[in-house]
């Protein structure tokens, strides 16, 4: 049994309906702070344990678990004197695979034929005539929770408990949620599940002899004898016992240890490792498991990261995995073809992407991919150089302040800028591509039709020099190209200011040009570190604009 | 039973341990996945407490629901959208047409809401309970708007279905029983078309097939699928002895006479005739339990006493019947036509004994029916 795919609507930072496909074994999401990348995994654990951060949810409604937008919307519409429709959180579950005929029907919000489960947080239709009062006082200033309802069913309309529910979910994140003896819950339950129901009949009846022992110690006796002279009050039996009350009593008292010391005592990172093996190493074959790990970076150092990265790779089988990071590293570990990346509320994966493009970012290491899809805005450029040089162009325009620091990321891409531009568009992230015209503007137009004229994108600009230069000289048997951002630099400053900035004394333009031409990124880097005034070509500061 | 699909029907005479082998069958499955399905709640914890006599318990592959709760739980709740899309809050139990909408005052004749038109007001109270009538051909409705959908689905989750009091069904419950016979799951359905007592339906779907014709259903609706019925399995009682089987057999010509595996000797067996002057000497010397219609019958309240319809399916050894009107007149003539509830009536009444059954009767001494002792002071 696995999750095919994630139903989210109003839950937290998700307004209105999110949906997300996902595949059997691995899944990476990816995606910058506050891309709604822990919701997610938050938003499976609830639908499938009834749990959020560790205690039963039915308890603990508020208005906080919903999207301030719709809350907002709904308040600002009764405000204007409306009728709204009062919003409510939907969680739903499709799973495919075996064992699943009970959860199926079509009681899911695509009325489809469906196996699954749904989690819904909404108004209950009994409290109707309270609310309509509450309406015509004016009195809802905030969302009327205490009326509002959790439904927990299948798609077959069923309503389920955490029991009923054949797929394991263990969640693995920093949060530590414990008992009230300090035991973490997770590992607890990941404990009790990896046991046969023998085990536990034994574990209790071992608690239950531990405390008959307890009581009939000698000490305790005379200590109860003691406290039943001095309890005359009630005429009733006083006497010190051990709680019994509860069905799984042993499981409150009993604490899980790690090399003789208890669990949270260990660190954090070593906590994650343990929590993970134990997920990984379930033993019930036959019930599967969904393991959720919440971006494992943060509390690993490098060398605990690679090692916990393996164990996953390798003893994965057959359990679903989703992960959560911003590490290019675990990105790349386990392997691009996973990765589901989340920008603005919207999932891609690199399935989506073409095919060719896909391979090619599946051989380049994903630190690129990934740079471009957790910076806010990007401009593209072909090489070192070309950074360098926009960066100090944007450095001068705002005060000093290199674009990272506004997130703005500069990425070289060399020659593929159409392979970034086909993430950049399915991401609809904002991206300037900073080009050399190469004298030919209609090779340019060309290549970039799919972004100008007519198929111009809000979200993609193409910035290069309109105007051709031309000149006569020869670089081996060559003519130079007088359009690349060197020329281009050399034509907007002239060569004396250049000289000056590199501390060179070249007589003409053209010594200057071959200089440049097999000084690159020197050259670039004394442009960048130089306290002279300096221009930059036209088609530079039109792209920086784009993101001021 | 093994890969292949199969379906049987078994009539079982009264006493002939229909539940001891109805368990037997679901324990004897040991792959898969085993519904037992039966009318009554009292029936569904008699089920269950044979698995534990048997077993020690229900096993995990078994399933036990009463007929109403499996369809609303399987048949209705699964794919009920695009239908009915308030959470349905239950089954109202009803006992003659639902959904009336008014009565013409003249003739009383009694409009309901039809399905076309008022689809919800058909099938649902206001505050969305099916009413027990329709629930059904309610099923059957979602199966079609599903395009079988909700048939596939019990399919994949029970490999074999096992359906007890058969006799009960009517209506669209037969529909069912159809879709369910041409489907993938092995189906087992059980019962004593001599028993109908509950009449779930005023519906008029099958109205033919009412009070008991079972067999007839299945021979002549059903007759494209393949259906073995068996008529032997179950047609010894352990219950009554030789003379009660002998003489009840005699209210069901159409069906085979039923076995007695009862061979207890006490001294006072079979069936006697006792006059009213005698009742109470009866009653201090045999200790039988009293049976009447209803409680509008006069008995002796020294003596314990039940109706005929509560005592389906339980044991005594002696029985003393107040027989009533139609009764009487198949006593005398058994070629009289009963009409059908009174002959179910007197068959589950007659087979409750063990040893001895006393039918109060003023007989003289020209009396002589067949099968018929005279109790002498």
């Amino acid at each position: 049994m696995k999750i095919k795919k994630v139903k989210i609507k109003n839950f937290k930072c998700y307004y209105g309906e999110f949906v997300l496909e996902l595949s059997d074994g691995m899944n990476i999401l990816v995606g910058n702070n506050e891309a709604g990348k822990s919701t997610i995994l938050e938003a499976i654990h609830l639908a499938l344990t009834g749990l959020l951060n560790g205690r039963q949810i039915k308890n603990e409604l508020t208005q906080y678990l919903f999207n301030n937008t719709a809350v907002t919307e709904y308040l600002t519409n009764l405000e204007q004197g409306r009728n709204p429709e009062l919003p409510y959180i939907l969680i739903e579950i499709y799973l495919s695979g075996g064992d699943i005929e009970l959860f199926e029907g079509n009681g899911n919000s695509e009325r489809a034929k469906e196996s699954g489960v749904s989690l819904k947080i909404a108004f209950d239709e009994k409290f109707q005539r309270e609310y309509e009062q509450l309406v015509s006082k004016d009195g809802v200033k905030t969302l009327p929770i205490e009326y509002y309802d959790l439904v927990w069913s299948s798609f077959a309309r069923e309503t389920i408990t955490p029991r009923s529910i054949p797929l394991n979910s263990a969640m693995i994140d920093s949060s530590s949620n414990r008992y009230q003896n300090g035991s973490d819950i997770y590992i607890s339950r990941i404990v009790r599940e990896n046991l046969e129901p023998e085990d536990i009949v034994d574990i209790s009846q071992a608690h239950r002899k531990m405390r008959d022992n307890f009581m009939s110690s000698e000490s305790i006796k005379s200590i109860n004898e003691k406290i039943q002279q001095s309890a005359v009050l009630t005429g009733k039996k006083v006497e010190l016992s051990v709680e019994l009350l509860s069905k799984n009593a042993w499981e409150n008292s009993l604490v899980t240890y790690l090399d003789a010391v208890p669990f949270h005592f260990v660190g954090k990172g070593e906590q994650c490792i343990v929590k993970t093996e134990l997920a990984l190493s379930h033993k019930k074959t036959k019930e599967a498991a969904v393991i959720l790990v919440e971006e494992p970076e943060n509390h690993l150092s490098h060398t605990k990261l690679n090692q916990f990265i393996s164990k996953i790779a390798e003893n994965q089988q057959d359990k679903q995995i989703i992960i959560s990071t911003h590490s290019s590293f675990v990105a790349n570990k386990l392997g691009l073809s996973n990765l589901i990346l989340l920008n603005d509320k919207k999932a891609i994966r690199l399935n989506d992407l073409e095919d060719d493009t896909k391979s090619f970012f599946q051989k380049i290491a994903g630190y690129d991919t990934l740079r471009l899809i957790l910076c806010k805005k990007a401009i593209l450029v072909e090489g070192d150089s070309d950074e360098l040089v926009v960066q100090k162009a944007y450095m001068l325009e705002n005060d000093g302040k290199l674009p990272i620091q506004n997130e703005i990321d500069v990425i070289s891409v060399g020659t593929s800028f159409l392979r970034f531009l086909e993430i950049a568009e399915l991401l609809n992230k904002p991206v300037v591509v900073v080009t050399d015209n190469d004298g030919d503007i209609d090779a340019v137009n060309r290549k970039y039709s799919e972004y100008l004229g007519k198929n111009d994108k809000a979200n993609i600009k193409i910035c290069f020099d309109n105007a051709v230069d031309e000149g006569s000289l020869m670089i081996g048997k060559n003519p130079f190209n007088y359009n690349t951002l060197e020329p281009k630099l050399l034509k907007a400053n002239k060569l004396d200011k250049l000289n000056a900035i590199f501390g060179s004394t070249y007589v003409n333009d053209n010594e200057m040009h071959k200089f440049m031409k097999s000084n690159k990124t020197e050259c670039a880097l004394k442009i960048f570190e130089t306290e002279n005034p300096i221009v930059f070509p036209e088609y530079i500061l039109e792209a920086i604009k784009c993101w001021i | 039973m093994l890969d292949i699909k199969s379906n049987k029907l078994v009539i079982a005479a009264a006493g002939s341990g229909k539940t001891t082998f109805l368990v037997n069958e679901a324990l004897r499955q040991r792959e898969g996945k085993v519904l037992i399905t039966t009318f009554t709640q009292g029936n569904e914890a008699e089920i269950r407490k044979k698995f534990v006599e048997l077993n020690g318990c229900v096993p995990s592959h078994v399933t036990i629901q009463t007929w109403f709760s499996t369809l609303l739980q399987h048949g209705i709740r699964p794919y009920q959208g695009g239908l009915y899309d308030e959470t349905i809050r239950g089954m109202l139990l009803v006992n003659e047409p639902s959904a009336l909408r008014y009565i013409i005052k003249k003739t009383g004749f009694k409009v309901y809401y039809g399905e076309a038109d008022y689809f919800s007001k058909h099938y649902f109270t206001d505050d969305s309970k099916v009413y027990s009538d329709k629930i059904s051909k309610l099923v059957v409705r979602c199966n079609e708007r599903s395009n079988g959908a909700v048939i596939e689905r019990l399919n994949k989750i029970f490999t074999h279905i096992f359906i007890d009091e058969i006799q009960d069904l009517a209506g669209y419950d037969l529909e069912i029983l159809k879709l369910l016979l041409k489907s993938k799951s092995n189906i087992l359905f059980v019962g004593d078309p001599r028993q109908v007592t509950y009449l779930t339906h005023i519906e008029r779907k099958y109205d033919r097939y009412k009070e008991g014709r079972i067999k007839e259903f299945i021979q002549t609706e059903c007759r494209r699928v393949s259906c073995e019925i068996d008529e032997d399995t179950l047609n010894v009682s352990h219950r009554n002895n030789a003379m009660i089987c002998d003489y009840s057999s005699k209210l069901y010509s159409q069906y085979k006479p039923c076995q007695s595996n009862q061979h207890e000797v006490t001294g006072h067996d079979g069936i006697y005739l006792v006059r009213k002057q005698d009742v109470d000497l009866y009653l201090q010397r045999y200790n039988p339990v009293q049976l009447r219609d209803s409680i509008r019958e006069t008995i002796n309240k020294n003596y314990k006493s039940i109706n005929f319809g509560e005592s389906k399916g339980l044991t005594f050894d002696r029985v003393l019947i107040y027989p009533t009107q139609p009764f009487i007149r198949w006593i005398n003539n058994n070629n009289f036509e009963l009409p059908p509830t009174s002959c179910s009536k007197l068959y589950v009444a007659l087979t409750r004994a063990k040893y001895s059954v006393g039918i109060i009767y003023d007989y003289d001494e020209a009396t002589n029916l067949e099968g018929l002792q005279k109790f002498f002071v």
